[in-house]
This record gives C-alpha cells, structure tokens and sequence, in this order.
C-alpha cells in the first residue's frame, strides 16, 4: 500500500486561530476585489465592455514602446500586451475597450489602418480579431451574474436538503469565503476578468463545495460513532484526518492537469487555469480551516449534537 | 441474470453504440489533407455526411469566421418586424453559399440576432466584407455642389473652433462670436468667416502658428480633394477624396454634436466602399448624399458581370417589371446628375446617370474595384435586399494558423496531462488505479461519442471542460479506494471491503456529481458563448463518469471473482 500521506492526527482545529487570521485578509481582499469588479473598475475583458481585440504578428521586431506610441487619436487607450507564447515571433495583442472612448464606432479595421499607415514597411498580419458591440458586453455580463446567482442559488438549495441547517451555512459561507479569496487575489494580479474567468471561478466554486461536502459527510458519520464520547472537536479532526489522504490526492491530479494546462494550453486557457490552480488550492485549506472550524465554533455556542 | 451480468452487457452495448458514433470521428480525423480532398473530390456525399457525422471543431480551434449581426427592426412596423429576422437569415444563407464554405451556420438568436459561423474558412477578409455589405442596396441622389460647399464653410468654423478649444486655447472674441453665431442657421457664415480672418491676421496669426495648432481655418475642406469631374452640362458634383489618414480625424469631427446640428436632416455624410484612387493617389471618397431612398435593390434582377469598356467592372442588370416605372422616372428626372449605389451607407459608386433607363441598367463599378468586389456585389444583388438593415455587433475571427496552434497546443497538453494522471494514479493504487485508468479512458471514449452524436461543437473551454471530468472521475475513485483501503485496515475480507467501499463511497460521489451538474446546467441555461461550450462537455463528461467511475471500474473488480489480495 502506497499512501502519500501517512496515517495522521493532525490537530486541524487546534491551528484555527492563525487560519482565521489568514482568512479574514482574504475575505477583506475579496470583498475589495468584488465590489472593484461589480463596479467595472478591475481589468475588465472586452467581453464585458464592448471593444476590440486584435492579436497578429510583425514581419519585423518592433518594440513595444513604439506600438503603443503608434496608437494615437481614439486608440491610444489600447492596451498592447506581447504575446510571447505564440509560435512566431513579433506577436502582439492590442486590446481597445469601448468604455474608455463611449461613442466611437468600434471598428477593428480603423485599428488595422492605422498599424498599415504608422508601420508601412512592416506588415502587421492579423492571426485573430474579436469585436464585440457595447449592448452584447452588456448582455454577457447580466448573463454571466444570471449564471452565477442560479448556479449559487441551485447548490445552496441542494445542500439544504442533502445535510442539515448547519452544514448547508457552513458549507456555503466557506465555499463563499474560498471564491472571494480567488478573486483577491486575481485582482491583486490583475487578471483579467472575462467569460472564461467567470467560467473557472463557477467551476471552482462547484469543487470547493465538493470538497466540502466529502468531509461533511465524513463528519456527520464519524458523529454517529463519537456520539457517546461526546467529543465534537474530536470527531470534526478525525474526520479531516481521514478524508486528507483523498483531499491531496484529488487535488493533485486536478493540479497536475491545471498546471500543464497553464503552461502548454496557449495563451486562451492560461486565465481560466490559473484562477482554476487558485481555487483549488484554497479550496483545499478552506475545507480543513474554515469549513469544519465554522461547525466547532457553532456547537461551542449553541451546542445540539450532545445534549 | 444476475445484475452483475445486467451491467456487463449493458456496458458492451454502450460500447458498440459509442464505437458507431466515435467511428466517423476517428475516420475524419485520422485522415490525411491529401486524402481529404481526395475524397472530396470523389465522394463528395459521402465526405459531406463523414463532416456531419464527426465531432465538429469550434472556431477557436480550427480557425474560422464567428459574426452576430442585429436585424434593426424598430424601424419596420410590427407585422414586418414578425418575418424579417427569418428573411433576413434566408437572404444571409443565399449570400453565404456564394462563399463556397463546407459548413456554414446561420442561426437565429433572441428576438433579433443572426449567428453566423463560417468554421475553417480562411478568407477571413472576404468573407467579412461581403457579410458587412449585408445591408439594403440603394440609390440615392447627390447634394448640389452650392449647398455642399455652404455647409462645409459652416462645419469647417465649427471644427476649427474645437480644435483651438481641444488645444486648450481660449478663443479670442471674434473666433468665438464666430463660433457661436454659426449655431444660429440664419447668419451668414461667410461674411463672419471673412471679419475673423481680418481679426487673425493682424492680432492672434502667428500665436497660433507657434503653437502649430488648427492655424488652418478650413480644417475640414482643406482636407477634402474635389475629384468628381463635371458632368457634360458643367455642373460639378460634392464628391471629395481623402487622404486615408485623415479619415479618422474626419469621422470625428463629423460626428461631434456641434457639427450634427449644422447638417440638415435630408443629407447625410457617405464614405466609399473602398480606397481609390484619385489623381495618382488613393484616399477615401467622401459623399454628400440626399437622405431620401430613390431605389431599392430589391426589383434588380438578371444580374451580370461585365468588363467595361474603361477597363473597369460593370454589373448589369435588369428592372423587374414593378420597378421599371419608378426607375424610368428617377432617372429620366435626373439625366446628367449622378445617382449614389449605396451598399450598407457607403457608397460603391456614383455614376452619372446619362438617360432616361427603362428596363436594363449598368453600375460601374469604382475604379480600384477588383473583380471580387464585383463578383461579391453580383452576390448581394442576386440574393436580394434584406428586409431590414442589420449591424455587427460581434466578430470574432480566428485564423487558421492560430487555430491549428491552438488545437495542438490544446490537444497535446490535454493528452500529457491525462496520461500524467493515469500514472500518478497507478503508481498510488497500483492495480485497482489501473482499473480507475480503465474507468477513465471509458469516459473520455464515451464524452466524445455522445459529443459526436448529439452534433456538438468542441471548443477551448470544452477541452477545459473535459479536464474537469477527469477530475472528477479521478476524485470518485479516489474516494471509493481511500474506502475500501479503511475498510480492509479493520480486517474485512477483500471482497467484503471491495463492496463496502463502493457502497460507502456512493453519497459523497454522488453529492459532488450532483452540485457540479447543477453548476453545468446553470451555466449552460444562462451563460452564452464559450460558457455554454464549456457547460456541455461539463454536463455530459459528469453524467458519463457517475457511470464510468462507479459502475464499470466495480464491474472489473466483480469479474475477477475470488480475491484474496487486492492491490490497491
């Protein structure tokens, strides 16, 4: 038998006290990061704003301080970006939101114009554009809070009737707790925040609730065994402990594949792994230090289980 | 039979039944270029069904054109307004098909939105040009020269005032009672332009010229080129070429509000359809055309390509009958004066109309059309006028090489990372992480036979999709053996902890199956674009590994009947 993690006894709970603290920075951050996000003011992908995205390739090196400063009149807003993972070189990302210049009919080939016009000798050979009109970005994002309030609103109802009361909060607030700590820190990073992202957070989320609900299911058993030793705390670390070896195992293939994926997938799934490698890394600690610790304090303030 | 039996052959029909949908899939996709358009050229039926029949690729992986117009239909009335979107599409499908794409998608989306998607389609120029003509053809009147050239003088004291504003220059008082007095319509113009170049000259002149900023008081017709030659009475046109840099700057100051004011409701500013060239040179034209609809393309037929005598294109055409009385007035009313052929409000070109057409007519073409400008305006001609005039409000192009960067970016690290999974598995559970292996390939075949069947679209985000399954699949059975390794530690026999195991493992399992298809559902009922790719491979590949990962790694251990050791 081949275990990566040796029978353990680790006093998960006994550590919750540094785990709040780490977890109250997030939480402040996350919440930053939300109301940020909510309103527009995080590294809003086109796909939320209207604009345009043009990635191509240089004949010759250009620089990319040049580029920008040949962007001028309604475009010098366009944020370049090199794109270095791409297999020629020269390559660039220009990216024009519609929200910096309202009114500006979005016209990618007023972009490819001007690149023809500023680089004459160079040709600027387009390998992808996509233009997406203000009302569609509108669209997506009420689409995309639609997705995210069902998807909530559907997991939430599932646990309520799957585990009790207290499970179903617990579960919730920390899988709650483990999104906004994803999305702190892509703010931090600045990350940005388009359909995909919102597709990887969704993802995370439906993980970190996974995660959560195989250790409460090993705690609501491991109460019926510990029931007449009346010892909650016990029963919560026995069941962390047990299920840790699946936790690790699970969250290294998931991580494996993440990370492959964020090298060698190209530039287009390189936001959605990361944000994905986020979440389940943090889901991860939020199962053992917020999820459980949120059952502990709450027996210890109104107990129920043992009277 | 025993259930054990039950699902040993239930499983052999699902296989037989995947195998027949993967296998169109396998065929197309193991194929050589060469031996592609081999089979295109021979069997060009059954190479069509062999496509249909095979997982199709998104755009994003294969490269491709990807456009959502927008039927405008609140200027049509209600009842107009019911059919127009599927007529509009009909029209769409007709133009496309002159395209020559293998699989060309047009749908309806909401109310009053058309996707179209032109997969593997490499001519992203062409296509994109012929879908932006997608509007009504028209013809329409020139504004007179004297009434153009009136209002440039207006628009250019309003310009110039901007500009001395935007380069942070307080106007002195004449430029600025120029400024304000050319709101009011009825002051004359020239006579204020004339007291504020005096003022200029002897105060502020070389103020500005240091600064180098809107010295030129005519910023806007200084940068107009007069090019349409008069017609055979004399009388000159407002057709104006542009520098191609200028255009930008032009479309701006045309599109502040001051200057809206200034054009009269009927007229309306019109670009060409393409660069030409002028003189040696090759700008924009610029039109001053008379709002009202003359003609519309909708009662040409017969149409033709020809080579005109100039050298140029020149498409024929004939007048359907209900047309002919109102063409034959139009142009018998305006001989000498030259009518606008207004595709999508920019103008393909101007020509002068020489007499009175009853039932066949010419366009010339401009004179840098090229002969797939003609043969794109034949196409839009012969489809007919759309019902409506649409706009594109999403495009995405993707080019073949990125496509086919991204597929084998996409397919190899998706094959490196499933092939580092199995291992990882096998090495922490030896043979039963073998059967999980077993477990997992089986999803996977069956993902992509159910995504063969049903027609889907594999995408990026599918593929992101599809890692998540392994994901979970993984997750089941490293729950189920984690068990089974606790229930053998209290010393049950191996049979007896094979099937505690699986039992005991089922609810969290199912628990995790269950929050991620709601998840995928959500997102597929809500979300759109590549979310809803993304939430199809999710929904199936889950589905798929409740079964794989539960109950056909359990029929491997079941068969082997009599265990004493397991390796696990």
């Amino acid at each position: 038998m081949l275990k990566i993690v040796p029978d353990t006894n680790i006093n998960f709970i006994g550590m919750r006290k540094y785990a709040y603290l780490l977890s109250g920075v997030m939480l402040v951050l996350g919440l930053i990061a939300f109301v940020m996000t909510a309103m527009g003011n995080a590294n809003m992908g086109i796909d939320f704003t209207g604009g345009v995205m043009l990635k191509g390739h240089f004949q010759d090196p250009v620089e990319i301080d040049n580029l920008r400063a040949a962007l001028t009149g309604a475009f010098s807003d366009a944020a370049v970006t090199e794109l270095t993972d791409f297999s020629k070189p020269n390559a660039y990302i220009i990216k024009w939101k519609l929200e910096a210049e309202p009114g500006v009919k979005q016209e990618s080939s007023a972009i490819k114009n001007l690149l023809a016009e500023k680089f004459p000798t160079n040709p600027f050979t387009v390998i992808s554009e996509h233009t997406i009109g203000p009302a569609v970005g509108e669209d997506l994002r009420r689409d995309a809070i639609w997705a995210v309030l069902i998807s909530v609103a559907g997991i939430l109802g599932y646990i309520w009737v799957r585990f009790d009361f207290r499970f179903g909060v617990a579960a919730t607030a920390a899988t709650m707790h483990d999104v906004l700590g994803v999305l702190g820190i892509c703010y931090l990073i600045s990350t940005e925040f388009n359909l995909l992202y919102i597709t990887a957070l969704l993802t995370m989320a439906g993980y970190s609730l996974t995660d959560k609900v195989v250790v409460f299911d090993r705690i609501r058993e491991n109460l019926q065994k510990y029931r007449s030793r009346s010892e909650f705390v016990h029963a919560v670390n026995r069941s962390i402990n047990e299920v840790l070896s699946r936790t690790i195992n699970t969250g290294m293939s998931v991580l494996i594949v993440l990370i492959i994926l964020f090298n060698f997938g190209g530039e287009v799934l390189q936001g959605f792994s990361l944000a994905m490698i986020l979440g389940i890394l943090i889901s991860t600690y939020g199962s053992i230090f917020v999820a459980s610790p949120i059952m502990v304090e709450w027996e210890a303030r109104r107990p129920s289980r043992f009277k | 039979m025993s259930a054990q039996k039950w699902r040993i052959l239930i499983t052999l029909v699902l296989v037989v039944v995947g195998l027949l949908a993967f296998w169109p899939t396998f065929k197309l996709w193991t194929m050589s270029d060469a031996e592609r358009e081999k089979m295109n050229l021979e069997e060009p039926g059954e190479y069509l069904e062999l496509q249909q029949k095979a997982i199709r690729l998104g755009l994003d992986l294969q490269g491709g054109i990807h456009v959502v117009l927008k039927v405008k239909t609140e200027e049509l009335g209600q009842e107009a307004t019911a059919g127009a979107v599927e007529r509009a599409m009909q029209v769409i499908r007709t133009r496309i098909d002159g395209l020559g794409v293998a699989e060309p998608n047009v749908q309806k989306q909401g109310n009053d939105q058309i996707i179209i998607d032109l997969p593997g389609y490499t001519d992203a120029d062409r296509a994109e040009e012929l879908i932006g003509q997608m509007a009504v053809l028209e013809f329409k009147l020139l504004e007179s020269h004297d009434n153009a050239t009136l209002l440039l003088q207006k628009i250019d004291s309003v310009v110039h005032a901007y500009e001395l504003a935007k380069a942070g220059i307080t106007p002195t008082s004449d430029t600025a009672a120029a400024a304000d007095t050319t709101k009011a319509e009825d002051v004359d113009v020239l006579a204020e332009l004339m007291g504020k170049d005096t003022a200029r000259d002897t105060s502020d002149f070389d103020f500005d010229e240091d600064l180098g900023v809107s010295e030129d008081l005519n910023p806007l017709s200084s940068r107009l080129d007069q090019w349409l030659s008069t017609s055979q009475t004399g009388t000159p046109w407002p057709g104006w070429s542009v520098n191609r840099r200028d255009r930008q700057k032009i479309e701006a100051w045309l599109a502040l509000p001051e200057v809206q004011r200034l054009i009269p409701v009927d007229v309306q500013f019109a670009w060409s359809t393409r660069v030409e060239m002028r003189n040696q040179r090759d700008g924009w034209d610029l039109y001053l055309l008379k709002r009202k609809v003359q003609f519309v393309g909708k009662y040409l037929e017969n149409i033709s390509l020809r080579r005109g005598q100039m050298g140029g294109h020149e498409v024929d055409f004939r007048i359907a009958s209900e047309g002919i009385g109102r063409f034959a007035q139009l142009t018998g009313a305006n001989v000498n004066k030259p009518l606008a052929v207004v595709l999508d409000n920019a103008v393909e070109s101007a020509p002068i109309i020489n007499s009175k057409i009853r039932g066949n007519g010419t366009i010339t073409m401009g004179g840098s059309a090229t002969i797939e400008d003609a043969v794109n305006m034949k196409i839009v001609l012969e489809a007919g006028a759309l019902p409506a005039p649409v706009e594109i409000i999403e495009k995405n192009v993707v080019g073949a090489s990125l496509g086919a960067d991204s597929i084998r970016k996409g397919f190899y690290s998706c094959l490196i990372g499933l092939l580092v999974v199995l291992v990882y598995i096998a090495v922490f559970y030896r043979i039963s992480g073998i059967i999980a292996d077993i477990g997992l390939l089986f999803n996977i075949f069956f993902l992509l036979a159910v995504m063969a069947g049903l027609g889907a679209t594999l995408t990026m985000p599918g593929i992101a999709g599809i890692i998540l399954t392994i994901g979970m699949s993984v997750d089941s059975n490293i729950l189920i053996f984690e068990r089974i390794r606790e229930e053998l530690r209290t010393g049950k026999t191996v049979r007896a902890s094979i099937d505690a195991g699986y039992v005991r493992a089922f609810i969290a399992i199912f628990d995790s199956h269950v929050t991620t298809l709601i998840t995928a559902l959500a997102l597929f009922f809500f979300g759109s674009g590549p979310i809803r790719g993304f939430a199809v491979t999710l929904f199936w590949g889950v589905s798929i590994s409740l079964y794989t990962a539960y109950v056909i790694t359990k029929v491997i251990f079941d068969v082997r009947k009599a265990y004493q050791k397991l390796s696990i």
